[in-house]
């Protein structure tokens, strides 16, 4: 009895170092491969106010559309598919839908259509599909996924009109639907959002400065620095706002900033949230690296990207589930000599980070 | 390689994967408290969970150490933190909590997590209305 008492479901940390410099890199598939990021958040060490071009990114990361009740068949509308699936990248994820309860549906850049459907609704579908990888003992939720950019799936295909007659007359799928769609942005989803109820968002910045911030002493060169566990909860604390000056004794709290550490006397952290797209992302690393690139008192930036825990996928497409926590996140600190640590996270119901 | 030839190439690449290696989870959890006027501190919290790990798992349970990182008094939701090994017990006594003081009471689990990043970072919580 004690034994299961113990244990907690599977986790995993993928810990990776290496250098924008080396062309081994992988860091722009790694941050392209998330395709559904809720929350960027940013700790710019000795720094009170943001330098105006990392600003401007902060500013220029993409808005995004709310459609309310839209039946999920729209996504194949003929028109929809020409301008905006075939043309760039559309990125569409349920909102307000828990994949522990609901079914939820995603719209990859690639133009894969994922439904994470419960036992009913798949079999109303009538659409093939497979069971989740994440059922335990009865199967009581599956996964359809289908390429709308394959040949079958051309409108007026067999597979199209399955379907599209599944999600019209049998399924009758309604959801709320985030929408982004880059390059075109608006424009490229207007004929969609024109028939139904929507609204557009920016995404929501938010900075506050920190003051006498203990923080662990981290060096680039260093490989044994800092446990990763410890690290990631440090960047965690300060990113709740949770207080690390506390003595092994008291009786709150015993939880303390990893050692070797320094005080810096002030910080920005800097967060976004939304509907979020890589691209964004990627550009604000650029810029955080040409940041770094001037001399300074500290010489590291941290990035954390949160991924929606709800949505039907993770990294790569794969699937993915909420369990307890549904956390999919990747954090990466950026060094001035171009190096970097990257730490992918997720929880029970996902697959190995890439 | 001699460690010096190591040391000049510092853009190598290296990748570890850690698997159940996180020593502590974390929680978030909210007080639900029948008569809502009732305040607590968060010293009183941190006591009435521990009365719930003694009531359920008796001495020993009382012993099991827990970090209270950040309560807020209005909303009554609280962070913790608990060695993974624990983690169980902690959720358990606090699910059997009941009552406060002579009130009903319960705890909602909203958010439970290998990682203290992942509970700033919900989205869930996105309120776009």
């Amino acid at each position: 009895m004690s034994v299961d008492l113990d244990q907690t479901p599977r986790s995993l940390l993928v810990c990776d170092r290496s250098s924008f410099l080396n062309e081994k890199n992988r860091i722009s598939s790694q941050v392209e491969q998330l395709h559904f990021n809720y929350k960027v958040s940013l700790l710019l060490p000795e720094c009170s106010s943001a330098p105006s071009h990392l600003d401007a990114v902060f500013n220029s990361f993409n808005s995004f559309y709310l459609i309310r009740n839209m039946p999920i068949y729209e996504l194949l509308d003929k028109h929809f598919l020409k301008t905006a699936v075939y043309q760039g990248s559309v990125y569409g994820v349920s909102y307000r839908t828990r994949i522990d309860e609901d079914n939820c549906v995603a719209l990859m850049p690639n133009g894969h259509l994922s439904l994470s459907l419960d036992k009913d609704s798949f079999e109303l579908l009538g659409v093939e599909g497979k069971p989740s990888r994440f059922n335990h003992r009865t199967t009581c939720r599956y996964v359809v996924c289908v390429d709308l950019t394959d040949s079958s799936m051309a409108p007026g295909g067999r597979g199209y009109q399955r379907l599209l007659t599944g999600l019209r007359s049998r399924l009758q799928l309604k959801t709320d639907f985030l929408l982004s769609h880059h390059p075109g942005g608006g424009a490229s989803l207007q004929d969609l959002l024109s028939r139904y109820d929507w609204s557009e968002h920016r995404p929501d910045v938010s900075s506050h400065t920190l003051t006498d911030l203990s923080c662990p002493a981290l060096q680039s060169c260093d490989l044994q620095s800092c446990d990763p566990h410890s690290l990631l909860e440090w960047i965690g604390a300060v990113d709740a706002h949770i207080s690390c000056e506390n003595s092994s004794s008291s009786f709150l709290s015993s939880l303390v900033c990893p050692e070797p550490k320094t005080t810096v006397s002030r910080a920005l952290s800097v967060s976004v949230c939304g509907l979020l797209l890589p691209q964004d992302v990627h550009r604000l690393i650029q810029q955080i690296r040409y940041y770094l690139e001037q001399p300074r008192l500290e010489s590291w930036v941290s990035l954390t990207v949160h991924g929606f825990v709800d949505s039907p996928v993770s990294w790569r497409g794969n699937e993915h589930g909420v369990l307890r926590g549904g956390e999919n996140f990747y954090s990466l600190l950026i060094f001035h000599d171009q190096t970097y640590q990257l730490h992918l996270a997720t929880g029970a119901h996902d697959t190995c980070p890439p | 390689m001699s460690p010096a030839d190591k040391k000049d190439k510092p853009a190598d690449y290296q990748r570890v994967v850690l698997k159940n290696a996180s020593p502590y989870h974390y929680m978030k959890v909210c007080l639900v408290l029948e008569d809502e006027s009732t305040r607590l501190s968060a010293v009183d919290l941190k006591q009435f969970i521990i009365s719930g790990l003694k009531s359920l798992y008796g001495e020993v349970g009382a012993a099991l150490t827990f970090d209270l990182l950040k309560y807020d008094e209005d909303t009554l939701t609280a962070f913790l933190r608990v060695n993974s090994r624990g983690l169980v017990k902690l959720w358990s006594s606090l699910t059997l909590l009941g009552s406060y003081q002579n009130q009903a009471c319960a705890f909602r689990v909203l958010q439970v997590s290998p990682f203290l990043l992942a509970l700033t970072g919900n989205s869930r919580e996105l309120q776009l209305d």
